[in-house]
């Protein structure tokens, strides 16, 4: 039965049910599930690429595609991959949990949310339009000039990889803004900086991380691009450019960008292997510290990819240092994982597993790493199939498991019904040792001086038998992950319900029902301690139900140090206008694709007339809310 | 541990409630350090493209004798929208008002200046020529741009309509646009400092 809170709550937030309202729903649930398949979407298509690349790996000499086209597959793969999967995962993973981990009913700036969401798809698209023109983007993820630079590489294709990142990153930055904003302003009142959920810590530093680091890259493909389609000089040697000046600019951002794929995984693990050893997590404080020192090293290692380029002694020296450094933050975290094991007892659920496999993997990929930090080592493995390995290891391990364990830990709160466990521990044995099969010889191969990014290779190398291996171990992989898909689908159907907290798990998400309701909780919680839902202290007691708030669409605005409730903010309703403003952004882009300077100034103008119409303020009268506060400021 | 119910601060407990207007605030100077480090990021190439070079910048020097007043102008713009805001807090939303106008009108003057300083130095440097030529065109139409785009948020908040009333303060979009004028500002200070006048020392 319906409580009458719980119907006004409900008249006040529910979004109507037709496409319109599809269309324009700014629900941070919704956007979350949707950021989800997206970025599934997106893993599947570079899963394949990955698959038919190992076909034409598996034996020597093979012709299933050409050096071109398969130039392009590991680079679509890669970019696919890293940007539009890694990331965007992690980013919709958040946009669904945070609220619900903060006990707030939205994020703080929801139309940013939904215009984030379509920024992320249309740049996808956009990337993937490339394939209309038979030219996708093809020099690696990193796109090294000269090589990518007009005289070298005419055609559309390093366009569109310039000109996509650019809109991805305007995409990432908007979630970046949503996020800390969040964070930092709408937890539950008593849930202090000292008693928040390790995922908020590890998102905070990531997306202060992605702040700082994400202009690098912006200006990176700005200067390629101007390049390209203006002849500017950035990267000319004869007139005084420089093609290090993109190394630099690129690794400046792209380490941060390993830990911002990272960092929120190993949130989730902190979030869901205490739920599953029955144990809150050990060493929270040092686990907090590691994590933002992670990410604030993290910006001090980038010239590690660039050893083999040759830089003074002292500045190689500085970077090896620095990247060994890091390894200690990491390590922390694995031993504060294993202690919180050792001391619960664990149940060992799929989710569970895909943890356990995690801590394995990037302890090889860690290990692996550290060997590559060693100068002299690095000179020797550079552009071998070792650092395949090792970033295999690194973003497999430590991304692609804890998701993994991420969604069989929360699809449930999700859809509100069980993944089916037997399905689950097929699919992730399948995936733990296809995986290994796959990237462990790799290793080896090398040591051996396989270079990385040929299309094929002689017989007598001793590479055979390997690469062999490594192609079915790909194929086992990629089954194990459909099995998984499977297993979602399978879940929506006849999964078992769910419950409330079918995990006896103790955040703050818990508390809702599964799937939760529009406006998430009836009583807004308030939080005693860092393990919510184990104490003995009920967070939605509300005697006098005096934080309902049902008048509008608000929630609680608390300090941002001690999360002490002063304010009430209110949520923007749903709007139609953020899907036209990323539409008008998309049209710059293509614009400048084709050149078209004047075409572009009609988007830009579009754009602009949309953000007007965005922030435009309303005449509906905010009974519930005094309209400012009344004390005039000295 | 307390099992003792949450007690909200007094003026949380029944309506009117007290509103949070700073998420606004808050997002600007996120996006604003977002878009600092973008152009500490051009600064950065500028000095890595120069690093070594016999002559930097190649060619002349560019010339001060607009980016000076150009200065001036725009500092003495943040100050009048300062003085603006100040007003808008007094409840003096008309006078806040006229002070905003000003400052958009004080850059227009800029853009007017920067379009005479466009002219004078295409005519011995143009962005294709070599690097230095691309990195100070890029840097400097990019502050331009960051320009415009603060001139359209403060032409925005001299056209918000009187929907809430104006006399109750802080008057926060005139905030929130004022944040972002004085960081397009500041950043012409670095540009004036880095391109403009330590080159021009020991020439």
């Amino acid at each position: 039965m319906a409580t009458a809170a719980e119907l006004r709550l409900e008249s006040v937030w529910e979004t109507p049910h037709t496409l319109l309202g599809k269309l324009s729903t700014v629900d941070h649930l919704e956007l979350g599930k949707r950021y989800i398949a997206t970025a599934m979407v997106f893993l599947m298509i570079g899963g394949i690429e990955a698959l038919v690349m190992r076909l034409q790996l598996a034996v020597p000499n093979a012709t299933v595609m050409n050096p071109e086209t398969y130039d392009q597959f590991f680079t679509m793969h890669g970019i696919t991959m890293i940007f539009w999967y890694a990331q965007p995962i992690l980013t919709g993973l958040g946009v669904y949990l945070v609220p619900l981990m903060i006990g707030a009913r939205d994020l703080a700036l929801p139309r940013l949310n939904a215009f984030t969401y379509w920024m992320y798809l249309f740049s996808g698209l956009f990337l993937y339009a490339s394939l209309l023109f038979a030219d996708s983007p093809h020099a690696g993820w990193f796109a090294y000039v000269p090589y990518t630079t007009k005289a070298y590489s005419p055609g559309l294709g390093m366009d569109f990889y310039a000109l996509a990142l650019i809109f991805l990153t305007i995409s990432t930055t908007g979630a970046a803004i949503n996020f800390i904003v969040t964070i930092l302003k709408f937890r539950a009142p008593g849930m202090a900086l000292s008693r928040m959920p390790l995922f908020m810590f590890s998102s905070l530093t990531t997306y202060f991380a992605a702040i700082f680091s994400l202009p690098a890259l912006t200006a990176a493909c700005l200067f390629l691009e101007l390049g390209r389609k203006w002849n500017f000089q950035f990267f000319n040697v004869s007139q005084g450019g420089d093609p290090l000046l993109w190394q630099h600019l690129f690794w400046f951002f792209g380490h941060p960008w390993v830990y911002i794929v990272f960092l929120p995984a190993t949130g989730l693990i902190s979030m869901l292997l205490p739920a599953f050893s029955r144990h809150h997590i050990v060493g929270y404080p040092y686990v907090a510290a590691a994590t933002v020192l992670t990410g604030a090293v993290g910006f001090g290692v980038w010239v590690h990819h660039m050893f083999a380029v040759g830089e003074p002694q002292m500045s190689m020296s500085f970077f090896s240092a620095a990247s060994m450094t890091i390894s200690v933050f990491t390590a922390v975290q694995v031993f504060a994982w294993i202690a919180t094991i050792w001391k619960g007892r664990p149940v060992l659920k799929t989710a569970m597993l895909y943890a356990l496999g995690f801590l394995a993997l990037i302890v090889i990929g860690g290990l692996n790493g550290i060997v590559t930090a060693v100068i002299p080592v690095d000179w020797q493995l550079t552009d071998t199939y070792f650092v395949v390995a090792h970033l295999h290891y690194v973003l497999i391990g430590a991304n692609l498991f804890p998701v993994l364990a991420a969604l069989y830990f929360w699809l449930p709160k999700m859809t509100g019904r069980m993944m089916d466990e037997r399905l689950g521990k097929w699919s992730f044995w399948l995936s733990f040792i296809g995986f290994n099969l796959a990237f462990f010889p790799m290793q080896i191969l090398g040591v051996l001086g396989m270079p990385r990014r040929i299309y094929t290779f002689p017989v007598g190398m001793g590479w055979t038998s390997m690469n062999l291996i490594i192609t079915i171990g790909a194929f086992i992989l990629g089954v194990g992950i459909l099995l998984t898909i499977v297993n979602f689908f399978q879940s929506l159907r006849s999964g078992e319900m769910a419950g409330d907290n079918p995990w006896n798990a103790d955040g703050l998400e818990w508390l809702t029902s599964s799937p939760p309701k529009p406006y998430k909780f009836v009583h807004l919680p308030t939080v005693v301690s860092r393990n919510p839902l184990w104490d003995d202290y009920d967070e939605l007691e509300d005697p006098n139900n005096e934080r309902i708030f049902s008048q509008d669409r608000l929630t609680l605005s608390t300090t941002w140090v001690e999360a002490k409730a002063t304010e009430l903010a209110r949520i923007p309703e749903d709007s139609i206008i953020p899907v036209f403003s990323s539409l008008a952004m998309s049209w710059i882009f293509v614009a400048i694709l084709f050149t078209s300077l004047w075409w572009a100034l009609a988007g830009v103008i579009l754009t602009l007339i949309s953000a007007a119409a965005w922030l435009w303020p309303k005449h509906e009268a905010k009974v519930a809310l005094q309209p400012q506060r009344q004390a005039v400021p000295e | 541990m307390s099992s003792l119910p949450y007690i909200l601060p007094v003026e949380l407990r029944q309506p009117p409630y007290p509103q949070d207007n700073r998420v606004g605030s808050n997002s600007i100077l996120t996006f604003i350090a977002t878009e600092g480090t973008l152009f500490a990021m051009l600064f950065a190439s500028y000095w890595y493209l120069g690093k070594g070079k016999p002559q930097w910048p190649m060619g002349d020097p560019p010339k001060l004798h607009y980016a000076i007043p150009m200065l001036i102008l725009l500092l003495a713009s943040s100050a009048v929208l300062h003085f603006g805001e100040k007003k808008v807090r007094e409840h003096k939303v008309g006078a806040g008002m006229i002070f905003l106008g000003i400052t958009i009108l004080m850059g227009l003057g800029f853009i007017a200046m920067s379009v005479l300083d466009y002219q004078e130095r295409l005519q011995t440097l143009s962005p294709t020529q070599n690097a230095y030529g691309s990195i100070y065109y890029t840097t400097v139409t990019l502050h331009a741009a960051h320009l415009v785009l603060g001139l359209m948020m403060l032409l925005y908040v001299l056209l918000l309509p009187s929907i809430e009333p104006r006399e109750v303060t802080p008057h926060w979009p005139y905030h929130n646009a004022a944040l972002y004028w004085h960081f397009v500002d500041a950043v012409w200070v670095f540009v004036v400092f880095i391109m403009f006048i330590i080159p021009n020392i020991g020439r």
